[in-house]
C-alpha cells in the first residue's frame, strides 16, 4: 500500500455520522477503508483528526496563478484539493494572441489581477483550450475543473465586434464549434456575466449576447451534459429573481445544471435570501437545477490608492482618478486644494463608512503607532475628518497607506447559518485567487468550520463536510470524488476539527512582477493528498504534481 | 408505540408564484419596439416612458462616451426589461460591483 491514514474519525463525505476507522491508498486510489493492517510507505498518524474527502471550491479565478503556481497556493493547504477557475466569463482560453492583452485588461479590471504580473509570471504559449490545458497540466498540484468564459467564446470568434453588438448566426454557429472544442478537450462547463464591466468601463463582450445566443450555448452544454454558471445582478431581488428563470428555462429545455452567484445577505435587504431562496424552491420543485451560490466569508475590502479599488466604484470622480490616472495623477489630485475639496465632498455619498476604516498598514515610522486604529480615531487626534486623514495619511505614505473596510456585509450569522445548511445552496463563491490587493480569497472553507460549525453551530460536521465535497463533486459532475468510498480518487483532507481555521489575513510579496496580495495561512490542516499523493503537510509544500483536469478530455481512460 | 410518521405532503403543483413580469429583449429592441410589442394597450410615448421608469438599472445606467458604439446608452441584448413597476425596495447595499 503507498499510504495508511491510521485511527482517523472518517466524515466520508455523505453527510452519514462518522466513525473511527483507518483509511488505505493505493496508485492513486482509496482501496480499503477499516482496519487496515500491513505495511505501507507512508503511515499517517489521524489520531483526534478528522479523515474527509478534499474540499471542492467551485468559484475562483486561479486561471493565471497556475501558469506560476501549480499548487494554488494557499488554497491546496487549506485543505482544497479540487478548483473552478474560469467563473464569471473570463477564462484564459480559448484565446488568440491578439487578444491577449485585452483579455489581460478585463481580467485586470473585474478580478484585479496586477497586470504586470500578467507581464512578468506567464509566458504566451496557448491559443487554443486544449493547448492551455496541456500547458497548466506541468506541475499541477491541485485538481482543476475548468469553465471557459463566454466573453472569451465572443471575442476569439468576433474580435472588437463582440464588445459591440448581437452575434449573427454564422458566428452563433462558431461559438458552439468553439465550446464543444473545448468541452471535448475537458472544460466543466461555460461561464457568463451580465454585470461585468471591462477596463474601459464598458460591458464585457457576453453582455452583448442575447437570448437565443445563450440558449445556443446551453444546447452543447445539454449534449455534453455540462455546467452553466453565471454573475448576476445580485445587487437586486427581482433582477435575481429574473435570472433564476432564465436559468430555469435553460435547465428544463437543455437538461443542465445551471449555478448563480453570489448570494449575499446584507443588513438593509433581509428579503432577498428568503425570495430568492423560494423561488429557487419552486424551481426545483418543477425539475429545474439552478444553485445559489453563497459564500461563507463576510465581506471585507482593504485599499490602498496605488490600485484602483471596487470600494469606490460609486463614486465615479475617486474611480475615474484610481483607474486611469497614474500615481502622479493620485498625487495632484490629492494635493490640489479645489479638486481635494471636490472629491471630499462626493465622499460623502458614503455617509459614516470612512469613520469606520481602519489604518492597516504605512511604511514610514512616523505613522507606525496610527496602524490599528480607525480613521475616525486618528482624526480626532489629527482635529480633522476621517476623509481628510485618508488623503494625508496617502500623501504623507507616497500612496502606500493600506486601509480596511471591515465587515462590510454578508455579516448576520442568523440568515447566513440556515441559508449554508440549506440543501439547495451550494457553498462556494470564494473568488479564490482574485481580488489579490483588495481581500485574501482562500480559507473559507476553514472559516466554515470554525465559524459555523464549532461557534455557530449552524451545520454538524459532518454535513459542512458533506457540502463543501459530495454535494460539489455531484452539483459539478466530478466523478469518483468528494466521497471516500473504496475506488474513489484519493483526495484527502486531515484536519483538527477543534483548530481548523482561515487564519489571520496578511500581506505578502509572492505575485510574479514583485506584486503582492492578501493571503491567509490555514490553521488545523493536517494533511492534503491529491490523487494519492501527500501533496501538503502542517510541515508545508511537496512535489508531488498528482492534479488532474476534471472532467478531463472526452474519452479520456 | 408505533412511529410517528409525518404526512408528506405529495401534491406536487408546479406552478410558479407570481413574479415581476420581465422579459428579454429581441435582436434590434429599442425602448419604443419593446413598448409596442408588450404594452399595446398604452399610448407609445407613455408606454416608452413607463418602461423606461421601471427600469433604471437599465436607463439610469452610465452612458458611454460619445463616438463608442454604446454611446445614449442602448439596451444590451442581455437585459433583464421589466414589464410593470418594482413592489417593494430592491436594492442591497453593494450597487453594482465586479465580481
Ligand atoms: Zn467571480
Amino acid at each position: 500500500m503507498d499510504i495508511i491514514i491510521k485511527n482517523g474519525l472518517i466524515v466520508d463525505g455523505s453527510g452519514l455520522p462518522a466513525y473511527s476507522a483507518d483509511l488505505g491508498i493505493e496508485d492513486g486510489k482509496i482501496v480499503s477503508i477499516g482496519k487496515v493492517g500491513g505495511d505501507a510507505k507512508e503511515i499517517i498518524d489521524a489520531s483526534n483528526k478528522v479523515v474527509s474527502p478534499g474540499f471542492i471550491d467551485p468559484h475562483t479565478h486561479f486561471d493565471a496563478q497556475l501558469l506560476w503556481d501549480g499548487q494554488a497556493r494557499p488554497a491546496l493547504a487549506h485543505g482544497v484539493t479540487t478548483i473552478v477557475p474560469g467563473n464569471c466569463s473570463l477564462s484564459l482560453a480559448p484565446l488568440k494572441a491578439e487578444h491577449r492583452m485585452k483579455l489581460v485588461g478585463m481580467f485586470n479590471q473585474i478580478e484585479e489581477m496586477p497586470i504586470k504580473a500578467f507581464k512578468e509570471g506567464v509566458e504566451w504559449d496557448w491559443e487554443t483550450f486544449d493547448e492551455f490545458l496541456v500547458r497548466i497540466k506541468k506541475g499541477l498540484a491541485i485538481n482543476v475543473a475548468p469553465l471557459v468564459g463566454h466573453s472569451v467564446l465572443r471575442l476569439w470568434v468576433m474580435g472588437d465586434e463582440s464588445m459591440h453588438r448581437t452575434a449573427n448566426p454564422q458566428e452563433i454557429a462558431a461559438m458552439q464549434d468553439l465550446l464543444k472544442q473545448c468541452l471535448a478537450a475537458g472544460a466543466v462547463g461555460l461561464s457568463t456575466s451580465f454585470v461585468d464591466m471591462d477596463e474601459t468601463l464598458q460591458p464585457v463582450p457576453s453582455r452583448y449576447a442575447d437570448a437565443a445566443e445563450l440558449d445556443a450555448l446551453a444546447s452543447v452544454l445539454g449534449e455534453f451534459n455540462r455546467v452553466l454558471q453565471i454573475v448576476h445582478e445580485f445587487y437586486d431581488i427581482d433582477l435575481t429573481i429574473a435570472r433564476i428563470d432564465q436559468l430555469a428555462e435553460l435547465s428544463l429545455k437543455h437538461k443542465i445544471t445551471t449555478t448563480f452567484s453570489p448570494l449575499f445577505v446584507n443588513a438593509d435587504d433581509s428579503e432577498l435570501p428568503k425570495r430568492v431562496m423560494a423561488r429557487v424552491d419552486e424551481q426545483f420543485a418543477r425539475g429545474a437545477r439552478v444553485w445559489p451560490q453563497v459564500q461563507t466569508r463576510p465581506v471585507d475590502i482593504s485599499f490602498c490608492f496605488e490600485v484602483p479599488s471596487l470600494l469606490f466604484i460609486r463614486l465615479p470622480s475617486w474611480y475615474q482618478v484610481m483607474r486611469f490616472g497614474s500615481h502622479d495623477d493620485i498625487v495632484s489630485a490629492f494635493s490640489d486644494p479645489e479638486r481635494r475639496a471636490a472629491l471630499a465632498a462626493e465622499a460623502q455619498g458614503m455617509g459614516d463608512l470612512w469613520e469606520s476604516l481602519v489604518l492597516r498598514q504605512v511604511n514610514t515610522d512616523d505613522n507606525q503607532a496610527l496602524v490599528g486604529k480607525t480613521l475616525k480615531e486618528i482624526a480626532t487626534l489629527r482635529g480633522t475628518s476621517a476623509v481628510d486623514v485618508m488623503i494625508d495619511l496617502s500623501l504623507e505614505e507616497d500612496l502606500q497607506a493600506h486601509f480596511l473596510s471591515a465587515n462590510m456585509g454578508h455579516i448576520d450569522d442568523d440568515v447566513i447559518g440556515p441559508l449554508l445548511a440549506h440543501p439547495r445552496v451550494h457553498i462556494g463563491a470564494s473568488d479564490g485567487g482574485a481580488h489579490i490587493l483588495s481581500f485574501a480569497t482562500y480559507g473559507d472553507t476553514g472559516y466554515l468550520f470554525s465559524h459555523f460549525v464549532n461557534e455557530c453551530h449552524a451545520l454538524s460536521l459532518e454535513s459542512a463536510v458533506k457540502k463543501i465535497t459530495s454535494d460539489t463533486a455531484l452539483i459539478w459532475g466530478m466523478p469518483d470524488r468528494g466521497l471516500l468510498r473504496e475506488g474513489y480518487v484519493a483526495d484527502v483532507t486531515v484536519f483538527d476539527p477543534n483548530t481548523i481555521a482561515r487564519g489571520e489575513e496578511y500581506y505578502t510579496q509572492d505575485v510574479p512582477g514583485d506584486g503582492s496580495r492578501y493571503v491567509r495561512d490555514a490553521l488545523g490542516i493536517d494533511t492534503v493528498i491529491v490523487g494519492g499523493s501527500v501533496a501538503y503537510t502542517g510541515g508545508g509544500y511537496t512535489d508531488a504534481a498528482n492534479g488532474e483536469i476534471i472532467p478531463g478530455a472526452v474519452g479520456d481512460p | 408505540m408505533g412511529l410517528n410518521l409525518q404526512r408528506v405532503n405529495c401534491h406536487m403543483t408546479h406552478a410558479l408564484s407570481t413574479q415581476r413580469k420581465s422579459t428579454l429583449p429581441q435582436p434590434e429592441d429599442t425602448w419604443e419596439s419593446i413598448a409596442a410589442r408588450e404594452l399595446p394597450e398604452l399610448d407609445l410615448t407613455e408606454a416608452t416612458s413607463a418602461l423606461q421608469s421601471w427600469n433604471l438599472h437599465v436607463f439610469m445606467r452610465p452612458a458611454a462616451p460619445e463616438g463608442s458604439p454604446r454611446a445614449g446608452n442602448p439596451i444590451l441584448p442581455s437585459d433583464v426589461i421589466f414589464l410593470e413597476a418594482p413592489t417593494g425596495p430592491t436594492r442591497g447595499i453593494f450597487g453594482a460591483t465586479n465580481e
